[in-house]
């Protein structure tokens, strides 16, 4: 028994090392980014650890006056507004399409043909497509808002096929026969049972739209006046290699929406993440 | 009345496909195709005509040193963050899991990292590389510490730092939905039958854990394989093509100085095989293994 309480304590204390451990390894470089966002270039350079001297905003203020700024938040924005609209439209419906249907040849086949992109590298595709887009007039935000609503198919139309398959199917049968159309049954008690799922599907997809760097790397990278934040902050590298206060104010602030949308729905992240991955 | 009503379901229901089918056939399978058929070509990107050149870009990367060079860095990576992501975020899955005064919060700073883009974690760390650790090195009186990002030997493990750092908190958090699937009961009775916690990990959550641990396995194999964002941003395959990930190599033929696109196609279509090949073994073993089937 003595041993037991022992052990315990012995467990006990060796987890709570590793997760203090581990919460310095994530909160010390922020702390950093916070800190340093705050100084001049100068005062950073003297001393990158240092808490800084006075509460600066030049950083700030400049960055918020540069027109380009809200121009790449700007297109940030529309691209993962629009293409996570479709999407939410969209994939749902596909899935539910296909989970009520899986007895018929077709459908099976669609949903066999969609799961093959969990084999397929992005780079197989990136390739052609860069070329194909060119060919196409493409090369812009509607093109990388296609293929994100089309690169989302694969986990999305997963997650969501064996989550309607756990639904009851009676309450649809019911509606059936009172005369509901498929688009009435679905509009009006599927989308109501599958709200789990979609705020899952909504922010494993906003945050990876938000934060992508290798799609609009692809597409954008040419034609300035399209990039997205991540591009910005990319190409932030070499052109104000030495300000660096200036690059971690400009990461600050591509983060704040993406904090507003954490803690909002911090629940439902990590929940929901929990509930999509037990599904799958 | 009844057939028109099931006929008219059947065609809504072909219709909502559609746009799914059409989009997913031109952008994923077209684009394969044509992935293939530009890798049997000498097409280097921009000139206006081109040939049909059959396997030979394949023969050519199989005598290329540079290309099995990208590839043995790809795997020695790939293995890698494997094998730490799996160890670490089992660890932090059944610790955060068992804590109970500030679980929200201590779960929350976890899943932070994955919140912000993979750029600006890279550009990050870049500076503290550059800025820290140098500090830090006077601080504690030893020997200046120049930022490994700069040396050939250690800049592929410190990408692959900058890696894990934001990507295990996913895995993490699919560990822990795996953990709390597993059925209280087993718990209870090995504390009847005596074990000691270790014995308890070892012998219930690690066996109910081995579905799960595959599926990581899978997805983790294959972010590190397809791999690029951090190496982009922190080494652009440098230095010394020490950090040349695949990833960062077919980019580099496709759109470099001097581009060579059928090349570039062609490495695309070797890395699709590696990943299917290794998808389908990696799925055979599973199903072969785990509680489920024992």
């Amino acid at each position: 028994m003595i041993n037991d309480r022992r052990e315990k304590v012995f467990w006990h204390s060796l987890r709570n090392t590793l997760l203090l451990l581990g919460m310095v390894l994530v909160l010390f470089p922020m702390i950093l980014v916070v800190t340093n966002s705050f100084k001049t270039l100068e005062e950073a350079s003297k001393s990158f650890f240092a808490f800084p001297q006075s509460v600066n905003l030049d950083n700030l203020r400049e960055l918020l006056n540069s027109q380009n700024y809200f121009r790449y938040v700007g297109n940030s924005l529309m691209v993962t507004a629009v293409s996570m609209l479709a999407v939410v439209l969209f994939i749902p419906l596909v899935s539910y399409a296909i989970a009520r249907n899986m007895q018929r040849r077709y459908y099976r086949f669609l949903y066999i043909y969609i799961m093959l992109g969990l084999f397929i590298p992005s780079q197989i595709i990136l390739l052609p497509i860069v070329k194909l887009m060119s060919r196409l007039n493409m090369l812009n935000s509607w093109g990388l808002i296609l293929l994100y609503i089309t690169f989302s198919l694969t986990r999305g139309v997963f997650l969501f096929v064996n989550y309607i398959h756990s639904l009851p199917i009676e309450i649809e049968e019911a509606a059936h026969i009172d005369g509901c159309t498929v688009l009435q049954t679905y509009f009006h008690i599927v989308i109501h049972l599958i709200q789990p799922m979609v705020s899952t599907l909504v922010i494993m997809d906003v945050l990876w739209y938000w934060n992508d760097f290798q799609l609009p790397l692809f597409l954008l990278n040419r034609s300035r006046e399209m990039w997205t934040l991540p591009l910005f902050q990319y190409n932030f590298k070499t052109e104000y290699s030495f300000d660096y206060p200036m690059a971690f104010t400009a990461y600050l602030v591509s983060l704040l929406p993406v904090l507003v949308v954490y803690c909002f729905s911090q629940k439902f992240i990590i929940n929901g993440l929990t509930a999509g991955a037990i599904k799958s | 009345m009844r057939n028109k009503e099931l006929n008219r379901d059947r065609v809504s229901f072909f219709l909502i496909t559609l746009p799914a089918l059409v989009l997913y056939s031109f952008f994923y399978i077209y684009s394969v195709a044509l992935g293939f058929y530009y890798s049997m070509t000498n097409w280097d990107g921009l000139s206006k005509a081109f040939d049909f050149v059959g396997f030979s870009n394949y023969g050519k990367l199989l005598t290329n040193k540079a290309f099995f060079s990208s590839v043995s860095i790809t795997f020695r990576y790939a293995a890698l963050m494997v094998l730490c992501t799996i160890i670490i975020s089992v660890l932090l899955a059944v610790s955060l899991n068992s804590i109970r005064t500030f679980k929200t919060f201590i779960k929350s700073v976890f899943f932070f990292p994955a919140m912000i883009s993979s750029v600006a974690v890279a550009l990050i760390w870049d500076q503290i590389f550059i800025r820290a650790l140098p500090s830090l090195a006077s601080a504690l009186g030893v020997q200046t510490i120049s930022s490994p990002l700069g040396d050939k030997t250690n800049a592929l493990y410190a990408v692959l730092f900058v890696n894990l750092w934001q990507s295990l908190a996913l895995p993490t958090v699919i560990f822990i939905a795996g953990i709390q699937s597993i059925p209280d009961e087993l718990y209870e009775s090995s504390v009847i039958d005596g074990a000691s916690m270790f014995q308890q990990f070892r012998y219930v959550t690690l066996p109910y854990l081995v579905p799960t641990i595959s599926i990581n396995t899978i997805l983790t194999l294959k972010a590190g394989i397809t791999s690029f964002d951090y190496a982009k941003a922190l080494t652009n395959g440098g230095p010394a093509r020490s950090t040349m990930l695949i990833g960062i190599k077919i980019y580099t033929d496709a759109f470099g100085d001097t581009p060579k696109f059928n090349i570039a196609n062609t490495e695309s279509v070797i890395l699709f095989l590696i990943i299917a090949v290794l998808s389908l073994v990696q799925l055979s073993i599973s199903s072969r293994s785990g509680v489920n089937k024992a």
